[in-house]
């Protein structure tokens, strides 16, 4: 039985040492393996580290002969479509963007926003599918996004630390803005936060002058900051806006009412109810009103309504709802 | 219970209370805290972690896997009355013993290591599961009991004198209560909220053999048999239980806005991909127990020292192999449903999943996967040399391998190559290959894992009619079989009927599509109704003793439907419509089973009883064939380890899915070398293991003899 087991198990080493050159290979072949992202510097080392780590921007994209993505376009000098690397190819399409706009568009305002806003620029041939790499599951910060800048922005390009960190353009600030709003609320995603708006709040709810009236006007909400958002999505009756309370009227026959009082009159009350019902009621006929501070008319079980996602999504859309006079 | 029993089942039932005791000091509150992370002597606690998950993964899946099929050729035995069957069922089942204990053991250290190192998440974790880790901790006595007193009671539960006629009905009856039972649960009156997918899984594994069981009950040995199906249904059950920890991981359910737990256990339990991950484990175990059964059986024929021997263990590997095929033909299909889940429960995921990070992993799992189907062909064909008569069917040889190379070949085609700046240049400046750009999608892959199947059931066939002289008349044989080819036959084509039917009057907009693409779905609705139409044609002739033509039209005009037709259909679907090209991969699946049904039961009639050359010359076959045997036990566990780092890994940077961050050093995907050294050393260690168990197996029965 000893040279069977000799003869069988020298065999499996045969198959394990096949297998171990496949998963080699295929490593070698496809960009070589990954490691921690960890916590990076802005340079184009921390950059690297994150485009072939936690970015994955390598899932889609390759540099050169690096890596074997072909869904978004090669980063670096490939083939005849891709003659220049991308800082070079950068500073050919601000200067292109700039000629047709009138306006100072420089290549690192070109590359952040192909990170803040995918959908911006697309390039020939390839489809506006990029994922939001500030939203899960990516969520990169702030300071990984610039690293991926300064590592693309030094692919044949004029690497401006200055221009990416210290003194960014105003339109890179505006991106900047943007990120670090939507990695603030837990790294949402805005655009699919819009989609949860329109679907969930629009009906009761102003934004920019469109939409219902039977909650607080959500124009400018971000000024209330992060947490007053937080909080009045998962505990509405937490945090009432003055106007908003929620009332309850009880009639001689003791009726309950409740919802918002939306107008008061000499001789009657109208009370808008949670489903938009307005229920109009003769002071005559009113036993008590009272404002119950426990109860918002806004659904309390959002927080069981919506995944962890959606929430941090919608956070993320609200956070970039700047006050009009600041936009 | 002797002294020895005694002390095991205490070891075995130490690590379980020691982990309860873990369990109560959960706090499913845990998910909004900062993630604490330790090592143990500073090992990656990931890489410890994933390795010991794996080892106990690989054990458990033996201990699953085996009984499953030592009951079924229990079952056979005893209903054919041939104690060949019933020794068999015993030396497989005595394989567990030690292999239970090391699971047992295996599991035990997984969980400390995972409470020590992982104390954040596991305490999250358990805060959610704490009740359905208590149940699996009870179903692990259950199992323990069950499965010693079925090893253990083997030749105590042997006396086949019936029971008084009054307890028999007492089973019978039991058995109704729990048939009626699941026909309440199937139709929907019990748990109305219940996933479809879990409704199914637990009335076809859980209630359907109970209810069996019980209505079986006449003697002690059907009572074993019994016993048998329990210890089946606690091993099942612990398998569910454990995948709603591994699908909750991926797809969290009942978790609030602020990553709180909100919602209910059931909700956590029957989360999106928790059945669907039991569905393809459990086929995975049937397959992997059984060549790991079928591996033991080489081992034990390449030393074997007598004709006897050789004979014993020949028949012995045919039938593991023949378990493993079984189960390995269904097994893509459950891989395609938890990929198209996965898929539906994050875009995020499933784009990582075949064109992300673990692309290149699908690659070496379709090259271990071909390899596999290839390999089992093998041994299939080489077995045909033990058999008077099979020489006439050689000829068919060469073209089944044509098929399965050339299948194979698709099969493992990236969509792109990764190639050099010049060799893009020299084609036209695209990373695609004009043409085999075609073979990486989804459509040709569909198409040829059924040629790949198909082919291996054609090779199967032959095997089976290898020492018949020739068919006999299904007219002779009764009404019975008749009824029965009747029965089975219009069952199977039912299968593709009720999808044609869904496909004829499905509304577009169900897939978000617009009105027009109507066509897409109707056309594969036109093909299921002419599978059907051929279907009963098939029937029709096998009735009036063209059974051989039936199959061959059925046979041919599926593989042409599935292959060709659907194929081709798939590109144009996936063009036009591409949401319809997951109805097209179910289209081809149930044509495929109805067909194998259909097929097989005409199979089964037209040789029952048929004139031999010869009996087949158990023991008379190559130790290459052997080596084949082997080499499918080897690539199953590689291929098992691989695919359970594509599941794991497709979290991404998160313990729980979009829930709990991973923010230890280690949150990174690995390379594909990392992959292939983690599973080679548990493969390895696993092999060592599994050759020690034998061993220990061997000195038992030695002993047991002497």
């Amino acid at each position: 039985m000893t040279a069977t087991m000799t003869r069988v198990f020298s065999f499996l080493l045969v198959v394990l040492a096949v297998y171990l050159w496949i998963g080699y290979s295929i490593t070698e072949l496809t960009g070589g393996g990954r490691e921690s992202g960890g916590a990076v510097d802005i340079s184009p080392e921390g950059g690297e580290a994150i485009y072939w780590g936690k970015g994955r921007c390598f899932t889609c994209h390759s540099v050169g002969g690096q890596g074997s993505a072909v869904r978004g376009p090669n980063h670096g000098q490939f083939g005849e479509k891709f003659p220049l690397p991308m800082g070079a190819r950068a500073v050919e399409r601000a200067k292109e963007r700039s000629e047709k706009e009138g306006t100072d568009f420089t290549a690192v305002d070109y590359m952040v926003e192909s990170l803040a806003s995918p959908g911006a620029y697309v390039v020939k041939g390839y489809k506006n599918e990029m994922a939001v790499v500030y939203a899960p599951p990516i969520s990169l910060s702030l300071v990984e996004i610039k690293a991926v800048v300064a590592y693309l922005m030094a692919l044949g390009g004029d690497l401006d630390m200055e221009a990416i960190d210290t003194t960014p353009s105003e339109e890179t600030q505006k991106f900047y803005a943007k990120i670090s709003a939507a990695a603030a609320a837990g790294g949402g995603d805005p655009g699919e936060g819009a989609i949860i708006y329109e679907d969930n709040c629009t009906d009761c709810h102003t934004l920019n002058g469109e939409g219902g009236e039977v909650g607080p006007d959500l124009t400018g909400i971000s000024a209330k900051g992060l947490k007053f958002i937080s909080e009045s999505i998962l505990q509405p009756a937490k945090s009432l806006t003055k106007g908003f309370e929620t009332y309850v009227a009880i009639n001689k026959e003791g009726r309950q009412t409740i919802g918002l009082k939306t107008r008061d009159e000499a001789t009657e009350i109208d009370i808008t109810k949670a489903n938009g019902d307005v229920v109009t009621i003769a002071k005559e006929d009113i036993k008590e009103i009272k404002i119950d501070e426990t109860k918002s008319v806004m659904p309390d079980d959002l927080a069981e309504a919506l995944t962890v996602k959606d929430y941090q999504d919608i956070l993320s859309f609200l956070m970039l709802q700047k006050p009009q006079a600041a936009r | 219970m002797t002294q020895r029993q005694t002390s095991r089942f205490v070891r075995l039932g130490l690590p379980v209370l020691m982990m309860l005791g873990l369990v109560v000091a959960a706090n499913p509150a845990l998910a909004l805290e900062e993630n604490v992370y330790r090592q143990f002597l500073g090992i990656d606690s990931r890489r410890l972690v994933w390795f010991l998950a794996q080892m106990h993964l690989f054990f458990g899946a033996f201990v699953l896997g085996v009984p499953l099929f030592a009951v079924i050729i229990e079952i056979v035995g005893w209903n054919n009355k041939d104690p060949k069957f019933d020794k068999l069922a015993y030396e497989f089942t005595s394989l567990l013993s030690v292999a239970y204990a090391t699971t047992a053991a295996l599991g035990g250290l997984l969980a400390f290591a995972l409470f020590t190192l992982y104390p954040t998440f596991m305490g999250y974790m358990a805060g959610i599961f704490k009740d359905v880790m208590f149940m699996y901790a009870l179903l692990f006595f259950g199992e323990t009991f069950a499965l010693y007193l079925y090893y253990y009671g083997w030749h105590w539960l042997k006396s086949d004198h019936p029971f008084a006629l009054n307890l028999q009905w007492v089973f019978k009856g039991l058995g109704i209560v729990v048939a009626a039972f699941g026909l309440a649960f199937a139709v929907g009156a019990v748990g109305p909220e219940m996933r479809v997918d879990t409704r199914w899984f637990m009335l076809l594994l859980y209630i359907l053999p109970l209810a069996i069981g019980l209505w079986m009950i006449r003697d002690l040995k059907s009572s074993h048999i019994f016993i048998g199906i329990l210890l089946n249904i606690f091993g099942t059950a612990i398998m569910q239980l454990a995948n709603s920890w591994a699908g909750f991981m991926m797809s969290p359910a009942g978790v609030g806005g602020d990553g709180a737990f909100v919602g209910t256990v059931w909700q956590a339990f029957e989360n999106v991909l928790a059945t669907p991950i039991a569905i393809h484990r459990m086929l995975g175990n049937l397959a992997f127990g059984g060549l790991v059964a079928g591996s033991y059986a080489a081992v034990k024929f390449i030393g074997a020292k007598t004709p006897e021997e050789k004979a014993h263990y020949d028949w012995m590997g045919y039938i593991s192999n023949f378990v493993a095929i079984a189960a390995l033909i269904p097994l893509p299909f459950a891989g395609y449903y938890l990929g198209r889940e996965v898929y539906s429960t994050s875009a995020v995921m499933g784009n990582n999943m075949m064109g992300g990070d673990f692309s290149w992993t699908f690659i070496i799992q379709a090259m271990l996967v071909g390899s596999l189907f290839i390999i089992s062909n093998y041994y299939l064909w080489s077995g045909m040399t033990r058999i008077p008569g099979a020489e006439r069917y050689y000829k068919f040889i060469k073209y089944i391998l044509l098929a399965l190379i050339v299948s194979f070949a698709i099969w493992l085609t990236p969509h792109n190559l990764p190639l050099s700046s010049q060799e893009v240049g020299e084609m036209g400046g695209s990373q695609y290959h004009p043409m085999l750009k075609y073979l990486g999608l989804m459509p040709a892959k569909n198409a040829v894992v059924n040629l790949i199947i198909l082919a291996t059931f054609f090779s199967f066939l032959l095997y089976r009619r290898g020492n018949m002289v020739d068919s006999v008349s299904i007219r002779d044989q009764g009404k019975g079989a008749r009824i029965t080819i009747v029965i089975v036959g219009l069952a199977a084509i039912a299968l593709v009927a009720q999808y044609a039917v869904t496909m004829l009057n499905m509304d577009p907009a169900e897939l978000d599509l617009p009105a027009d693409r109507a066509e897409y779905i109707r056309m594969v609705g036109y093909l299921l109704v002419f599978e059907c139409a051929v279907g009963l044609i098939a029937i029709v002739l096998a009735l009036i003793d063209r059974g051989k033509l039936g199959q061959g039209l059925y046979l041919a005009v599926t593989a042409f439907n599935v292959t060709i037709s659907l194929g081709v259909w798939g590109f144009v679907v996936m063009e036009k419509a591409s949401p319809v090209l997951r109805n097209v991969a179910v289209s081809q699946f149930l044509q495929l089973i109805s067909c194998l049904i259909l097929v097989a039961v005409i199979d089964a009639f037209l040789f029952k009883r048929a004139k031999s050359l010869g009996k087949i010359k158990w023991g008379k076959m190559t130790v290459r064939s052997q080596y084949a045997l082997l080499l499918l036990t080897f690539i199953i566990t590689m291929n098992m380890g691989l695919m359970g780092f594509i599941r794991s890994g497709l979290r991404g940077d998160w313990h729980i899915f979009g829930v709990m961050r991973d923010t230890s050093e280690w949150a990174y995907t690995p390379s594909n070398f990392v992959m292939t050294q983690q599973v080679s050393a548990a493969v390895l260690l696993f092999m060592i293991g599994c050759a020690f168990m034998f061993w220990l197996g061997g000195i038992a029965s030695s002993n047991k003899e002497e």
